[in-house]
């Protein structure tokens, strides 16, 4: 009888067991909303997830090293202004059909077409076009040197589903799809869309027959959810109904939930936090000014004032205008330093007297942090005699009031990434004269060797050569002090301790691409 | 019931008239709200090409009347046009999130009017005691904290620390329940899974409440202000003389004309909230309009904009139209004084 019992134990344990071991692994997280799912559209962070999961790109960073791999790609050769892509072959959309060269060729012209989303990457391509069977040529109008980086950023649509569900519009192409693909999803991603709604969650299943295979400890089935609240985070957490975290959550949530046995999750390098000074408008128009001000300012107090504990912040010293690890930027070590007898000197070198002026710093309503960031700086200026007052504005007024230097203010603060993880996503749109007067360029710079140094790094050919003109564009840009570099961001995350994200935990394994982490194939629950 | 019929005929009438005023104004104001649409939605790296292609797409370089007559003719034919936030049609996103916050304000305008009232009764009835001093307490604790506080406090309480209700969303994520109506109450019994109707209803519980108590203590207040000043009233005394039961003199003498005013308030409250759900929703990440419109207008997303305020107009002149009605249903005097000229 006692052995009959101990069987029937053991069997109930083996049942378990096996239950456990195939108990559905889902995987909750959420983001800012909206999450857009159509690729042409794409460009916020809860979007990138969504395309690098859902969709597939021809190449994709090099994980733990810099570079790229072909991914949708078997391979490429070319320079200058001709590319050409070898499709690799067997691999299936989720719908079942086989992705072709005519696939990629979509893929982009349906991105011009609509113009929208990250499109703008790609304004130097001429045409795409198939050659031998399979595999597509793209035809550049001038040398764009970070053309390949920029394919990350083209995730390929299937297009027999998207004909198949064309709508009415403009021309022979109807709506392009923009209705389907709004909801639906055409790619090759290792998961499929089961629902979507950009307000709410997008849930996505492992796709089964994903040309890189999925591993079993990759969730089954991902919640990936839109705009909750701080204090629903912290909650869901408590009673394990959340997975990850996003980064927006205050430091002190963040805190507590890692007291609470959960673990933080780091992801940088392609991104850095700046105030952007006015250099039309006095008296930031001369070089001395603004150099005063970038010596002032307290690079050291910022990175406390971000530090989550004290081993994990949200930034890092900055080392100039380029972030660490990307070309160009000056190694750890060279972090800047504050300077008051430097920057009393440059006040005294300064063509106006300070005391006439009184700075402007602004503040993005719908980021808190900036509200900190902007006393601190008023402090730091106080303190070698500048007047400033502090301004909130919403991010639609500020969006708009910098088309004019003279409807910009003095100091806005701007965080902004490098969309591919090449320096020329993250440079050209701040300091091209051509591109001056958005929300990513205040400063309003017209500096013909900043122009030429930035061209140079679109045409350099080789890596070398770009480090180069990049290193020497840092300099130049640190010597004219158009912005104060105020430190390189970090984003953090919570997890679950029983989820395990190498490329966010561990640096050999990260990717030189912001949000490239998030690809939940190579996630494990355990 | 001619009466009713009359006063229905030219309260729609005004109301459609009101409607179109208030698309001119708010067609209007978000126009002048700072920003670019165009460039906002296309972000800064978006060529200038691009975005005058959109200029053109929204109509935004015509003349402002001119951008209104489109608007009209495209609305009356049920189109208000595409959201730059969601890149979907304006109407499809309303008729996604429309239910959602309708679910839980009529939840909350249900727990005002069987919490508030009866608080109210009671309250009036025990004047000056311990239970009208508790109640008072109570309503003015509702009235307050914004409902947004109270979202936080309920999620603490009965989620937090005593895990009694969830969190987050409208439904538990194993149900998938065909959303015929949007409304999950109705849907999860369309399809017969009574399961699932709780569940919705259990999740719906929290922040309706959160929602409610606001209106709880207002409604609660108000009854109890008008009934105790009713209860003064000779023919009141006269019905205790007639040795009428405390109850019966309290519901049929004294709460009836006590009630117009807490019905005003009570319908102006539920149209209120259509509004004001916003924080309530972000809290209990509850996919609603409210939460949807605030999205919108930080976007300045024109279309979304105007067609959110339209509705939620539209919500607010229903309810004071059945408002309207009920009182002059409830009160002969009001409903024959219509009559005279």
């Amino acid at each position: 009888m006692i052995r009959m019992g101990k069987l029937l134990f053991a069997a109930v344990l083996i049942a378990i067991a096996g239950l456990a071991a195939h108990a559905e692994k889902v995987l909750r997280l959420d983001e800012v909303a909206v999450g857009e799912l159509d690729p042409a559209k794409a460009s916020d962070y809860a979007d990138t997830i969504l395309m690098f999961n859902v969709y597939d790109s021809l190449v994709i960073p090099r994980q733990g090293g810099p570079g790229l791999v072909p991914h949708l790609a078997e391979s490429w050769q070319g320079e200058e202004t001709s590319y050409t892509f070898k499709i690799r072959e067997g691999v299936q959309f989720q719908s079942g059909n086989t992705l072709t060269a005519e696939d990629v060729v979509f893929s982009f012209d349906r991105m011009k077409a609509i113009g929208q989303g990250l499109s703008f990457l790609f304004v130097s391509v001429d045409k795409v076009e198939v050659v031998d069977g399979n595999s597509v040529r793209f035809t550049l109008t001038e040398p764009y040197a970070p053309f390949v980086s920029s394919l990350v950023r083209l995730p390929i649509v299937d297009k027999q589903l998207v004909m198949d569900n064309l709508e009415e519009g403009e021309g022979e192409m109807g709506d392009w799809g923009q209705a389907f693909l709004t909801s639906n999803a055409a790619g090759t991603g290792a998961y499929l869309v089961e629902s979507h709604n950009p307000q709410e969650e997008t849930v996505m299943k492992k796709n089964p027959n994903y040309f890189l295979g999925v591993g079993d400890r990759a969730p089954d089935t991902v919640h990936l959810r839109y705009g909750l609240e701080a204090a629903t985070v912290r909650t869901l957490m408590a009673q394990g109904e959340h997975d990850i975290t996003s980064q927006w959550l205050p430091p002190e949530v963040m805190r507590a939930l890692v007291e609470d046995g959960n673990q933080f999750l780091t992801e940088g390098g392609t991104s850095a936090f700046y105030f952007k000074l006015n250099t039309q408008k006095a008296p930031l128009d001369d070089v001395n000014c603004r150099h005063a001000l970038a010596n002032a300012f307290d690079y050291e107090s910022v990175l406390k004032l971000i530090a989550i504990t004290d081993e994990v912040s949200s930034g890092t010293g900055s080392t100039g205008a380029i972030p660490v690890g990307m070309f160009g930027s000056n190694p750890i070590g060279n972090e800047r330093q504050r300077d008051l007898d430097a920057a009393r000197q440059n006040l005294v070198d300064c063509t106006y007297d300070p005391a006439e002026f009184e700075i402007e710093i602004t503040w993005i309503a719908e980021v808190p942090l900036e509200e900190r960031l902007a006393l601190l700086f008023q402090a730091n200026l106080s303190e070698i005699g500048i007047k400033s007052t502090i301004t909130k504005v919403p991010w639609a007024l500020f969006s708009s009031s910098v088309n004019d230097p003279a409807s910009t203010p003095h100091v806005s603060q701007i965080f902004v990434t490098a969309v591919t993880g090449d320096p020329d996503t993250l440079l050209y749109g701040m300091y091209h004269s051509t591109k001056a007067g958005t929300w990513q360029s205040p400063e309003h710079l017209n500096d013909a060797e900043v122009d030429r140094l930035l061209d140079l790094g679109r045409l350099a050919a080789s890596d070398e050569a770009r480090e180069e003109a990049y290193s020497a564009l840092n300099d130049r840009l640190v010597a004219i002090a158009p912005s104060i570099y105020g430190y390189d961001q970090q984003s953090v995350f919570v997890a679950r301790p029983n989820i395990k994200v190498p490329a966010l935990s561990d640096p050999a394994l990260a990717f030189g691409l912001d949000t490239m982490g998030f690809l939940f194939r190579l996630m494990e629950i355990e | 019931m001619g009466n009713v019929l009359n006063l229905l005929i030219r309260r729609v009438w005004i109301s459609l008239l009101v409607l179109v005023g208030v698309s001119i104004l708010i067609f209007l104001i978000a126009r002048v709200i700072p920003g670019d649409p165009a460039r906002i939605a296309l972000g800064p790296n978006a060529t200038d090409e691009q975005v005058i292609k959109l200029r053109g797409e929204l109509h935004l370089d015509d003349p402002i009347w001119k951008q209104y007559g489109y608007f009209a003719s495209e609305l009356l034919q049920g189109d208000l046009g595409t959201s730059l936030y969601t890149n979907r049609p304006v109407v499809k996103d309303i008729a996604q999130f429309l239910p959602a916050t309708l679910e839980l304000v009529f939840a909350a305008g249900i727990l005002m009017v069987m919490i508030g009232l009866p608080l109210g009764i009671i309250s009036a009835k025990y004047e000056g005691r311990f239970l009208d001093n508790l109640i008072r307490v109570i309503a003015l604790l509702g009235v307050s904290a914004p409902s947004f506080v109270w979202a936080v406090i309920l999620m603490l309480l009965f989620a937090f620390f005593l895990p009694l209700f969830p969190i987050a969303g409208r439904i538990h994520t194993d149900f998938d329940i065909a959303r015929t109506t949007g409304f999950l109450l109705i849907d999860t019994l369309l399809v017969g899974n009574l399961r699932a109707f709780f569940d919705a209803l259990w999740h719906l519980f929290l922040p309706a409440f959160a929602l409610a108590l606001s209106g709880i203590g207002q409604a609660a207040r108000l009854t109890r202000a008008n009934m105790t000043e009713t209860y003064r009233r000779p023919y009141i005394e006269m019905a205790y003389s007639y040795g009428f039961p405390g109850w019966r003199v309290a519901r049929k003498y004294a709460f009836k004309p006590s009630l117009i005013p807490s019905l005003t308030i009570i319908g102006l409250d539920f149209a209120a909230m259509l509004g004001n759900a916003f924080l309530v929703e972000a809290i209990f990440a509850w996919p609603g309009l409210s939460r949807y419109g605030v999205a919108v207008i930080l976007r300045k997303d024109l279309n979304a904009i105007v067609g959110t305020v339209l509705i939620i107009s539209a919500a607010f002149l229903i309810a004071n139209l059945i408002v309207d009605l009920l009182i002059a249903l409830l009160n002969p005097k009001i409903r024959y004084a219509r009559r005279s000229p």
